[in-house]
């Protein structure tokens, strides 16, 4: 899962994108409205974290613009606390709204049930044949037993879970789980495909040749 | 004074009541005197006529006694006066002459008469002669002094006598009972009393109701004022009176109460831009923290934490101190220590301060300081210099100049700190020196403070009497003029 924050704070910008990394998101951040929306426009975010006041434009401005083109769900973050710029937000476009200071564990929340709710996932448990992923406890059993995962691991069978009966490229897959700082090398996600087959079982992820990954389809 | 009524409309009722009362009064007293002496008049007229008719018969009789021959000048009286009367019978007792038995005498003193005039003649000796009245013997003869035809009134009780003293020294007395005047004047006076207290009660009305209409708008600015003063500061006065003294007392309250709302919405924003302000740091400080306890971190992570919790108390710190030097210059509660100063040395101290972020920026630093001295408080007029120029130096790009110059110009020193940098859009040159107001929207950038350094150099300006202005072009360069009269020197 890959979230872009965009906020002008150095300090608070780099609080909450650690608080992020240590929940296993890839994290992007943006410190200004134009770099916010350029990544925005260009990265496909399973979320975005958007501060109201920002150099250049502000947040309302930025989801305006970046509505005419993208649904990425986007939460508001804001020291604003007045209603009227509550619902200025989310009739703008944003899915949530936050108030600073925040609780960095009510933010974590706020962002799983904001990317579960734009996969269509009304449950944080995600139960394909033997499998159960809980996306809010961000474990996996297997036939009732605990399966252990790597951070990287369970960030790849989250994004295929979410995404499940549909085909999920490498391109996509590559893009979500590393943010813009990691150069891996591109190989890297057969390596995690492979070790998820070991323990969940080999038939459990399908591989669609040219096409990329599935499961539960 | 507890007992005058506190209510402005009794008073102007009772004050009203009472001109009114002095008046009617006057008026009615004043009426019923001239009606007195107007019914006195035509009562004395009466009697005159009656005593000029007595005169005549007198004399007629005089006439009658001599048969119409020379007047004797032997008799008792006086050379040349007519004889007395009486005189045709003496040795009885003395009568009055035929002529008074008149039909016209009989007419003038009718007895039938409800109210009848009675006369008495006296002879020069003081004997009564005769009269029309049934106890004429009793009335008192009046001195006769004054003697001649002068006629003479008098009272007594309950009765208006004339009498005239013939110059022989006859005496000639008519009067008349006063009890139908007196009578008839107590009804005027009951008349006048009634209709003076129906005025009176017409007038107290109608003072009501007029001071009931003058109070009316007082009485609607007293309950807007009344809800003003509970907190709904969006109350204003309606009133109706679009001109006249209470409009416009109306308009003058109602722009009050505009100012007073905008005071107010002033200070609400104030306050709670500073909570905003307040909030970020404090975001801050509970996210890295929170960051940092959840799970066990190396060393390196805690000083991260440490040094993040250390900036953002400072800046908190930064922002409490601009929160009380704004509230200091709002309460005047420091007075300025003003001295004789040169503002030229203190520019060129306060320039070799920001030096060093200057040249770190690489943005060149010039003085060109005429003397300018004038009673300032160096402290303070040091503070806007350091704003100033840090402002100039942090906005500006590296390779542009920032230029100070003082000068005395007009009565007033002043500093000009220019820059050739960026410059402001016009768009934000009016809001400039408002109270957290940023030229850049965000309030966050790590460059930036919290938008008062404008807000408090324009505050120590007016302190000392002083201005500060900007002038400013998009890409040529922004110019802060401070002034300051040095009449103000004390």
């Amino acid at each position: 899962m890959r979230l872009l924050i965009v906020e002008d704070e150095p300090d608070f910008l780099r609080t909450l994108a650690q608080s992020l990394r240590e929940e296993g998101y890839a994290v992007d951040t943006a410190g200004d409205g134009e770099d916010g929306l350029y990544k925005a426009v260009e990265v496909n975010y399973d979320a975005i974290i958007l501060d109201v006041m920002l150099p250049e434009f502000d947040g309302f401005e930025l989801l305006r613009r970046l509505r005419k083109t993208k649904t990425t769900p986007v939460l508001m973050l804001t020291a604003r606390v007045k209603v009227n710029d509550r619902i200025h937000g989310l009739d703008t476009g944003a899915d949530d709204y936050l108030a600073k200071p925040v609780d960095l564990n009510e933010l974590a929340a706020r962002v799983r049930a904001l990317i579960r709710r734009a996969n269509g996932n009304a449950s944080p448990l995600v139960t394909i044949g033997g499998v159960e992923v809980d996306t809010a406890a961000r474990t996996a059993t297997l036939h009732g037993e605990p399966v252990v995962l790597t951070a990287r691991e369970y960030s790849l069978l989250e994004f295929l879970v979410q995404r499940r009966a549909k085909i999920v490229t490498r391109t996509q897959l590559y893009e979500h789980l590393h943010d813009e700082n990691d150069s891996p090398l591109s190989n890297l996600v057969d390596v995690h495909v492979f070790n998820l087959r070991k323990k969940l079982g080999a038939d459990f992820i399908v591989t669609h040749r040219g096409q990329g990954y599935s499961v539960g389809l | 004074m507890n007992w005058f009524p506190h209510s402005l409309r009794w008073r102007i009722q009772l004050w009203h009541g009472l001109l009114l009362l002095v008046v009617i009064v006057a008026f009615c007293f004043a009426s019923y005197r001239l009606q007195r002496e107007e019914t006195i008049r035509h009562a004395d007229g009466e009697l005159d006529l009656r005593l000029t008719a007595l005169t005549n018969a007198l004399q007629q009789g005089g006439r009658q006694a001599q048969g119409g021959g020379p007047p004797n000048p032997a008799q008792d009286g006086a050379p040349g006066e007519p004889p007395p009367p009486g005189a045709p019978a003496p040795g009885g007792p003395p009568t009055l002459p035929r002529s008074f038995q008149s039909a016209e005498l009989t007419s003038l003193f009718d007895l039938k008469d409800p109210n009848p005039f009675y006369y008495v003649v006296w002879s020069r000796r003081g004997e009564v002669l005769g009269g029309a009245d049934a106890d004429f013997d009793r009335i008192p003869r009046p001195a006769t002094e004054h003697r001649g035809l002068t006629r003479i009134t008098r009272d007594r009780p309950g009765v208006r006598e004339l009498y005239v003293v013939t110059p022989p020294g006859e005496c000639l007395l008519v009067g008349r009972s006063v009890r139908p005047i007196d009578r008839e004047l107590n009804h005027t006076l009951l008349r006048f009393i009634a209709l003076g207290s129906a005025v009176l009660g017409l007038g107290w009305a109608g003072g009501w109701w007029l001071s009931s209409r003058a109070i009316r708008p007082i009485a609607d600015i007293s309950h807007a004022a009344t809800r003003i003063a509970t907190g709904q500061l969006s109350e204003r006065i309606h009133t109706d009176e679009g001109a006249g003294e209470l409009g416009e007392l109306a308009r003058v309250l109602n722009d009050t109460f505009a100012r007073l709302e905008a005071a107010f919405a002033e200070q609400a924003r104030f306050t709670s831009d500073a909570a905003h302000e307040l909030r970020t740091p404090v975001s801050v400080i509970l996210a890295q923290t929170q960051l940092a306890l959840s799970r066990p971190r190396s060393s390196a992570e805690y000083v991260e934490t440490i040094e993040t919790v250390q900036r953002s108390a400072q800046r908190m710190q930064g922002l409490m101190e601009s929160l009380l030097t704004l509230a200091c210059l709002d309460a005047h509660s420091e007075p300025l220590q003003r001295q004789p100063c040169d503002l030229a040395v203190l520019a060129v101290e306060h320039l070799d301060l920001i030096r060093p972020l200057a040249q770190e920026r690489g943005i060149p630093l010039h003085a060109d300081c005429l003397p300018a001295v004038g009673g300032v408080d160096p402290d303070r007029i040091g503070q806007i210099l350091d704003n100033l120029l840090t402002n100039a130096v942090k906005y500006s790009r590296p390779g542009d100049e920032v230029r100070v110059n003082t000068a005395t110009e007009n009565g007033s020193v002043i500093v000009r700190i220019a820059d050739n940098g960026p410059g402001i859009a016009p768009e934000h040159l009016p809001h400039l020196f408002e109270r957290f107001y940023r030229a850049d929207r965000s309030r966050n950038r790590s460059t930036g403070g919290a938008g008062l350094g404008l807000a408090i150099c324009k505050s120590l300006a007016e302190a000392h009497g002083g201005t500060i202005g900007v002038e400013s072009e998009v890409g040529s360069g922004t110019v802060f003029t401070v002034k300051i009269p040095t009449g103000t020197a004390r």
